[in-house]
C-alpha cells in the first residue's frame, strides 16, 4: 500500500510517499521513516491522520501497534498521514533519573560541607536532631523516587522531550537547593519534639502509601509497555482518582510540619498546583473514555486528587 | 446587552488610556523643563507625583489582561509592568540617594516618550475607532532607540542602588526566625539585574517581530 507522509504545512515530508506490503504496521510505517530520514527516530514521529479541515475534533493519532489497514477506510491501497517531528526525545527513565539525583546529591552537601561560609557565616554550628532526620527523610524520598522509576513504574509514553530535561531539572534543582539552604542553615530554629515526631511519622506512613498506589498504577497495564488507561481501583482509588498525587501531597506537608520552612511550604504550594493540573486533566480523560456506553463500564463518582476540596 | 457593555468597555478605555496619556505627559513636560531650569539632579523631585501615579495606574493593565478587557496577554503585560513598578517603587523611592543621578533623567524622559506614544494611540483606537498610519509607526518603531536607553537607565540605576541597598538593610528579613525564612533584597536585586541579560535581547526580538508583523499588516490595507 502506498503511504503519502505530509506535514501540516502540507508539503510532502517524503518525496514520492512510501511503498509498504498491504498487512504493515504502523510500527513498520515507523521503521519505514526513519530508514529514509535519519535523524527521525520513531519516538520523534507523531503520525496522524488528516482532520477534515473546520473540524473541532482532535486528530487520531496512529497506534504503533495497529496495522495500517485499520486506518483507511474504503481507499484499501492508499492512505495520507500527517507527520510531526516532536523534537529530540530521552526516554522518561532518563529524564527522572537526572531530575531526581539533583536534589539527592545536592541537599546532603548543604548538611554535609561548609557552604555557608560563602554566605558569610561562621563555620562551626550546632546540628539539631531534626536536621538529621530530615536529611534521611529527603534522601529516602528521592532514592524512592528513582528505584520507583526504575522498577514499578509503567509509562504511556516512552520519551519525553529534550527540553523538559532542562526544564525539570531546574524545577527540582532549584527548589532542591531553596530547601536544603534553610533547613541547613546555621540559624535553624526547629520545632518542637512532638511536632517534629509527628511530621516525619505522618509523612513516612504517605510515602508507603504513595509506593502502594504506584504498585496498583503498574498492575493496571501490562509489562509489554503498550501503556492505555484502565479504572484505578483498590485502597485509596476508591475514593480519589489521583491517590498517587494525593498521597505524594500529604507526605511534603509532613515533611514540612518537622522541618518548618517557608521555603518547603512554597514547594508544597507549587508542587500542589502542578499535581492538580494533572490530576484534573486524568480525571477529566477517565470520565471521557469511560463513559458507561457500548459496554464501556461508567467511571464511579470520585474525588479527583484532594477530598473534601476537590 | 452586549452593544451596551461593548461601549461601556470603550468609554472605560478611552477615559483610561487618555488620563495616564496626561500623566506621563506631564512626566515628560516637567523633566524637560527641569533639565533645562535647574539641572539633571533635581527631575526626580519635579516627577515624582505624575511618575508615581502613572506608572501605578499600569498595575490596572494587569487586571484588564486577566478578566479579557484587553487582547494582551497577561504573560507579556505582567513582566513589563513588574519591572517598571520595581524600578519606580522598589527602586527610585526606596532609596533617595540616587535621585540625583542623570541615568534617572535618561530613564523618566525614555519611559515618558513611550508612553505618550502608546496611551495616545490606543486612546486612539477607543475613542474614535482608528489611528493614522503615522501614529502607528511611531508606536511600532520608537521603541528601537528607547528600549535600549531605557534598559541602559535602569539596569544603571539598580547598580548604582546596590550599595545603599546593602546597607540600610531595607525589606530584608533575617535569620534566625520561627518560620526559618529570609528575604535578602540585595540578592534579589542582584537576580534583577540577571535577568536583564537574557530578558532585554528576547524583547527587543520581539518587538521587532511586532513591528514587522503590525507595519506589514497596515501596507496591505
Amino acid at each position: 500500500m502506498k503511504v503519502t507522509l505530509v506535514s501540516r504545512s502540507g508539503r510532502e515530508v517524503i518525496k514520492g510517499g512510501l511503498e509498504l506490503h498491504d498487512s504493515a504496521t504502523v510500527a513498520d510505517l515507523q521503521e519505514a521513516i526513519h530508514k529514509r530520514t535519519k535523524k527521525f527516530y520513531p519516538s520523534r514521529q507523531r503520525l496522524t491522520l488528516p482532520v477534515p479541515p473546520g473540524s473541532k475534533e482532535r486528530p487520531v493519532v496512529l497506534n504503533c501497534k495497529k496495522s495500517l489497514k485499520d486506518y483507511c477506510d474504503g481507499n484499501q491501497n492508499n492512505i495520507t498521514v500527517l507527520f510531526k517531528d516532536l523534537g529530540p526525545q530521552v526516554s522518561y527513565r532518563t529524564l527522572f533519573f537526572f531530575e531526581y539525583l539533583g536534589p539527592l546529591i545536592l541537599y546532603p552537601i548543604f548538611y554535609y560541607f561548609p557552604v555557608y561560609q560563602f554566605f558569610g557565616y561562621k563555620v562551626e554550628r550546632v546540628i539539631h536532631p531534626v536536621q538529621t532526620y530530615a536529611l534521611y527523610y529527603w534522601c529516602f524520598h528521592y532514592f524512592k523516587r528513582i528505584m520507583e522509576t526504575f522498577f514499578i513504574h509503567r509509562f504511556s509514553h516512552a520519551t519525553s522531550p529534550l527540553s523538559n530535561v532542562f526544564r525539570n531539572c531546574a524545577y527540582y534543582w532549584t527548589f532542591g537547593s531553596y530547601i536544603a539552604y534553610y533547613v541547613n542553615h546555621p540559624l535553624y530554629t526547629p520545632v518542637s519534639d512532638l511536632q517534629m515526631k509527628i511530621g516525619f511519622g505522618f509523612g513516612l506512613v504517605c510515602q508507603l502509601a504513595n509506593s502502594y498506589c504506584h504498585i496498583i498504577l503498574k498492575n493496571l497495564r501490562s509489562p509489554d509497555g503498550s501503556g492505555g488507561y484502565q479504572i484505578p481501583r483498590g485502597f485509596l482509588f476508591n475514593i480519589v482518582t489521583c491517590a498517587n498525587y494525593t498521597t505524594e501531597i500529604y507526605q511534603w506537608l509532613g515533611f514540612n510540619i518537622a522541618t518548618q520552612t517557608v521555603a518547603g511550604y512554597v514547594f508544597l504550594v507549587v508542587a500542589t498546583s502542578i499535581m492538580t493540573n494533572w490530576a484534573l486533566a486524568k480525571h477529566r480523560r477517565l470520565k471521557k473514555l469511560f463513559d458507561g456506553k457500548e459496554g464501556r463500564p461508567k467511571y464511579p463518582r470520585r474525588w479527583v486528587i484532594l477530598p473534601p476540596f476537590l | 446587552m452586549a452593544c451596551f457593555l461593548t461601549g461601556l468597555r470603550r468609554i472605560y478605555l478611552s477615559i483610561y488610556n487618555w488620563t495616564v496619556f496626561i500623566g506621563w505627559f506631564q512626566v515628560l513636560f516637567l523633566a524637560l523643563k527641569t533639565l533645562k531650569e535647574s539641572g539633571h539632579e533635581h527631575v526626580y523631585n519635579a516627577v515624582e507625583k505624575p511618575l508615581l501615579l502613572s506608572q501605578s495606574a499600569a498595575a490596572l493593565e494587569i487586571l484588564h489582561g486577566l478578566i479579557g478587557l484587553v487582547r494582551s496577554p497577561v504573560s507579556s503585560t505582567l513582566p513589563q509592568v513588574g519591572s517598571r513598578l520595581y524600578l519606580t517603587w522598589g527602586i527610585l523611592w526606596s532609596f533617595p540617594e540616587i535621585r540625583t543621578h542623570i541615568l534617572v533623567s535618561s530613564l523618566v524622559i525614555s519611559w515618558s516618550i513611550t508612553e505618550i506614544i502608546r496611551y495616545s494611540f490606543f486612546g486612539m483606537k477607543e475613542a474614535f475607532g482608528f489611528a493614522p498610519s503615522w501614529h502607528l509607526w511611531l508606536r511600532y518603531s520608537s521603541f528601537l532607540v528607547l528600549y535600549p536607553t531605557g534598559i541602559s537607565s535602569e539596569v544603571g540605576l539598580i547598580y548604582l542602588a546596590l550599595p545603599y541597598i546593602k546597607g540600610s538593610e531595607k525589606y530584608s528579613v533575617r535569620m534566625p526566625n520561627k518560620w526559618n525564612f529570609s528575604v535578602d533584597y540585595f540578592y534579589l536585586a542582584i537576580l534583577a539585574l540577571g535577568f536583564y541579560v537574557p530578558g532585554s535581547p528576547h524583547l527587543y526580538r520581539y518587538m521587532l517581530a511586532q513591528r514587522k508583523r503590525a507595519l506589514s499588516k497596515s501596507k496591505k490595507e
